[in-house]
């Protein structure tokens, strides 16, 4: 089965057996690792991915339903540039340990930050809700979100 | 995950027409937080899957003739965000919110919610107390059904293998009646309802009219308990009656004894999250 | 943007080159995905002296770039999927392993059971658990055969089509009872009582006595899973001079190359075992899992063999929290000074020893809490049952006897009407206090650390 996308803004074509996940598909046809198998039930949200700027489990959507949709993972949200202030407060604060939860992480505060750029602890809390730590018990992943949301307010 | 073909209809006459040729070898999916996890871990793998999560007919939320029209293919974001729904059943607002996380709610749709139909389907409760209707399309036509009707067993429906639910329809009566929806998990987020509750009620003349009361995860489906709500209709406004009602609704379920929660728990739960769900929609009734 | 690197490298000095540069470490990426180059080291990371510093881990960018390599983002060419048949019972003896309708599968690359392992037996106290069940299956998450094929799926459906035919036996769950003497055995031969120890300090009869009141309390706590959100992981690569590379999420490499080396029965020299950053590791992947399995379908194969634990398969078989039983007695004066306690510890161990005896040691040690106690006697045991082995967890039992302990005092405290601070202060280790089993103790702040707590949080204001 063929498949054309976007990815990180970019078309993609795939050529993929029906049962692929997207998950499979970023991992083993594009090489895009950041998103990670942490459960493949949608219960840890290590594999979360924005789909046409939403925060979706990719172990939980199968390659097909992504025909002519747009993905974006966490390779694409640094540039030559420079880093996300999601990705530049998590690394100032430490936020992270192991990192396995990372990238799915960041994708959900990103889509969390684009609808609103003022949240709160609880909205945080709520947007992450669905990404499973269990190296750092949350409160700096929290601070840097926090953080991030300042800074790009102040520096749209 | 095993082979199975894959299709995707663009429009919905189109799904009906390849569900009554493919059935029984055809199973629905829409967006996929029950259905893929299902066939990650079973054998019983069907010849094809088809993927109805954006045909534009199951999308959508409107107004029409006889109430409100939620398109079976809505997600749990779309109704937490949507304004009719805000206008004529907030209580559905919360009842999505407390579904899985973020992810969870940005593919899982309403339709897949209420056909899983597992006890503690979060969105069952509010709908029940709403008095909502299915719209049920097969080859031979659609047919509409109250939503209790849908409810079989765990897990079980009455869609036959060839039919597709199309909407699910909030009758007029219901529109802005004051209704409020509790889930008791053990944790805030991720977490399947041990007990969720759910009321709608109008108040006249000080008095409990119309009195719908529903419970969910405590029996083999989404249940009304009709002794409870008799029990008040036509009452007078009353804490003691209503924490008597939440007594009397503890006899109407039958909760199982698992790993999450003993029995005897449960039934307690469903006693305090009863009473407070009518106390919730006393409060937000026009009291004269 | 290529070109702009390349400009600047040219424009550097030598000077510059030399320096290490954090941006140059990063890795060369995949597809059109680029990198920061003029990032700002933050602000923790130049400060000196590090103390009450805020710290920031060297390899924070690269996590929160996606960039970090988990074994599970690592492929090789040829590589082939392991997977690992559960036992499924808690205790049987393995009559028949017929693996003949998995191997005719096509895909199927090679099979494993546990006869064919060199050495099957391994831990880091006792080598009483063995790679892959071949005799006896000691508890569910018991390895029985293993199945290497071209896909993931494919090695999956080929464990359902492994038939093996089990004599049931009596498996025993409760600690407690698994302590009699006419209990089953887990280990047969070996009684399920695998370590104890104790600890004798003053008369505690005598304490006893001497109390103005004597409380008994049993605690218990649960077992817990680890569960790093990163699955036990490896890949192995036997290669053709008969030396193996295994790429694993393990934590101890060294101690895990030793078992390798014993299980496959080679010299250490010809195992190379190359660790990766470890998503989340919190004790549970102190010790080796299915390496030895990967190396030898390696072999088989000629092949990369990887193998990723499911969520399961770390639920059913990985290491975790030993649950204890605590049975305390304390007497204490009027003031609410300990004079005697009396402790025993059941340490529920599951199937195998693992790190039991180091947890055992810990909590022993711990179990009198951090204060002052003339007259103590600890008793603990660890005992096999047939349930999913316990090793080493965040704390090494300290967190158990903590729980048991602390609530201890608290019942105390309400009984005898004594502020629970107060109660802590009285009997707190204080500089040159002596440990249960004799150490003095020095640097000892536990009464000021209770004021300053009790100051932040204000204490005072809430007991009103
Ligand atoms: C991590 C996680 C957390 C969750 N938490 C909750 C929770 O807190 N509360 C809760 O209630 N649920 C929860 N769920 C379950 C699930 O997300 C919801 O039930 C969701 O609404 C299912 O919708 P779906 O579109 O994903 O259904 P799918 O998985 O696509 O389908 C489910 C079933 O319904 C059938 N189906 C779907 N649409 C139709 C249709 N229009 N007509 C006929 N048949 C149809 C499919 O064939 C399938 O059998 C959770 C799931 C996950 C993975
Ligand atoms: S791997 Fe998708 S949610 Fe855990
Ligand atoms: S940092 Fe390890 S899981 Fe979050």
């Amino acid at each position: 089965m063929d498949v054309e996308l976007i990815i990180n803004g970019e078309e993609k074509t795939a050529s993929i057996p029906p049962e692929t996940t997207l998950l499979k598909l970023l991992r083993e046809e594009f090489y895009l690792t950041g998103a990670k198998t942490g459960c493949d039930v949608g219960d840890c949200g290590a594999c979360t991915v924005l789909v046409d700027g939403e925060a979706v489990n990719s172990c939980l959507m199968l390659a097909g339903q992504l025909q002519g949709r747009s993905v974006e993972t966490i390779e694409g949200l640094a540039n030559l540039e420079d880093f996300h202030p999601l990705q530049k407060n998590f690394e100032d604060l430490g936020s992270l340990q192991c990192g396995f939860c990372g990238p799915g992480m960041i994708l959900s505060a990103k889509q969390l930050l684009e609808e609103n750029p003022e949240p709160t602890k609880q909205e945080i809390q709520d947007a992450i809700a669905g990404n499973l730590c269990r190296c750092t018990g949350y409160t700096k992943i929290v601070e840097a979100v926090a953080d991030a949301a300042k800074e790009m307010r102040e520096e749209p | 995950m095993r082979p199975f073909e894959f299709i995707k209809p663009d429009s919905e006459a189109s799904a009906i027409e390849l569900l009554g040729k493919l059935s029984p070898n055809v199973r629905i999916l829409a967006g996929g937080t029950d259905y893929l996890v299902d066939l990650k871990h079973t054998a019983d793998v069907p010849k094809t899957v088809m993927d109805i999560s954006r045909l534009p007919e199951l999308k959508g939320i409107d107004e029409v003739d006889d109430g409100l029209r939620i398109g079976a293919g809505v997600t749990h974001t779309e109704i937490m965000q949507n304004p009719l729904i805000k206008k004529y059943a907030p209580a559905m607002i919360h009842a999505a919110h407390t579904i899985g996380a973020v992810q969870t709610r940005n593919l899982g749709t309403i339709g897949g919610n209420l056909v899983t139909c597992v006890p503690s389907m979060d969105s069952g409760p509010t709908l029940v107390a709403l008095d909502a209707e299915v719209n049920i399309v097969g080859k031979d036509g659609t047919r509409r059904i109250s939503l209790t009707d849908l409810f079989v067993g765990p897990r079980k429906t009455s869609l036959k293998s060839n039919e597709l639910l199309t909407e699910i329809i909030i009758p007029k009566r219901s529109l802005g009646k004051p209704a409020n929806f509790y889930k008791f998990g053990l944790r805030k987020g991720q977490a399947l309802a041990l007990v969720n509750a759910a009321s709608s009620l109008w108040i006249k003349g000080g008095c409990f009219k119309d009195l719908r009361i529903s419970i969910g995860a405590v029996a083999p489906v989404v249940i009304r308990c009709l002794k409870a709500e008799k029990y008040l209709e036509g009452k007078k406004i009353d804490e003691k009656l209503v924490k008597e009602a939440g007594n009397i609704a503890v006899t109407e379920a039958k909760p199982i004894d698992d790993f999450r929660a003993s029995q005897s728990y449960r039934n307690d739960l469903i006693a305090v999250l009863v009473t407070r769900t009518i106390n919730a929609a006393i409060d937000l009734a026009d009291k004269d | 943007m290529v070109d702009k690197v390349k400009v600047k490298e040219r424009e550097s000095t030598l000077e510059e080159l030399r320096e290490v540069n954090d941006d140059l470490r990063l890795p060369s990426v995949p597809e059109k995905v680029s990198f920061p180059i003029d990032v700002v080291t933050p602000e923790a990371r130049t400060q000196t002296p590090a103390v009450g510093q805020r710290a920031s881990r060297p390899d924070g960018r690269m996590h929160g770039l996606g960039q970090t390599k988990y074994i599970d983002d690592m492929s090789f060419p040829g590589m082939i999927y392991a997977k690992i048949k559960r036992a499924g019972v808690a205790k049987a003896r393995i009559k028949k392993i017929d693996l003949s309708e998995a191997e005719k599968m096509p895909g199927v690359m090679a099979t494993l059971i546990g006869s064919e392992i060199p050495v099957n037996s391994f831990g880091p106290s006792y080598q009483d658990q063995p790679i892959i069940a071949d005799k006896l299956i000691y508890h569910a998450g018991d390895p029985v055969a293993a199945v290497a094929a071209t896909t993931e799926q494919l090695a999956a459906d080929a464990l359902e089509k492994i038939k093996i035919e089990y004599e049931q036996l009596e498996p025993i769950f409760d600690p407690i009872e698994a302590m009699k003497e006419s209990a089953p055995e887990v280990h047969p031969g070996q009684g399920n009582i695998y370590s104890s120890k104790i600890i004798q300090k003053g008369d505690v009869d005598k304490g006893f006595k001497d109390s103005y009141r004597t409380y008994e309390n049993t605690f218990s706590t649960q077992m817990v899973e680890h569960v790093p959100m990163e699955p036990h992981a490896s890949i192995a690569e036997w290669d053709a001079n008969g030396r193996v590379i295994i790429h694993s999420s393990l934590g101890r490499i060294t101690l895990g190359r030793a078992d390798i080396a014993r299980t496959l029965d080679m010299p250490i020299n010809r195992i190379r075992v190359v660790a990766t950053v470890v998503g989340g590791n919190f004790g549970g992947k102190n010790e080796i899992t299915t390496e030895p399995i990967l190396a030898l379908l390696s072999r088989k194969t000629g092949r990369p063999v990887k193998g990723i634990y499911t969520r399961e398969d770390e639920f059913m078989s990985s290491t975790t929290r030993h649950p204890f039983i605590m049975d305390y007695k304390t007497g204490v004066s009027e003031e609410g000074k300990i004079i005697s306690r009396k402790v025993r510890l059941v340490c529920d161990g599951g199937a195998y020893c693992s790190w039991s005896e180091t947890t055992l040691g810990k909590a022993c040690i711990l179990s009198a809490g951090p204060y002052n106690i003339e007259n103590l006697y600890v008793e603990a045991y660890a005992v096999y049952t047939n349930k999913t082995m316990t090793g080493a967890m965040r704390g090494f039992g300290a967190p158990q006897v903590c729980f048991a302990y602390e609530s201890h005092m608290d019942d105390i405290a309400r009984d005898l009407d004594i502020d629970p601070l107060q109660i802590r202060r009285i009997n707190a280790f204080h500089e040159g206090s002596a440990s249960p089993t004799g150490q003095v103790l020095q640097s000892v702040v536990v009464k000021d650390s209770l004021d300053v707590a009790a100051d932040r949080f204000g204490w005072e204001e809430w007991q009103k």
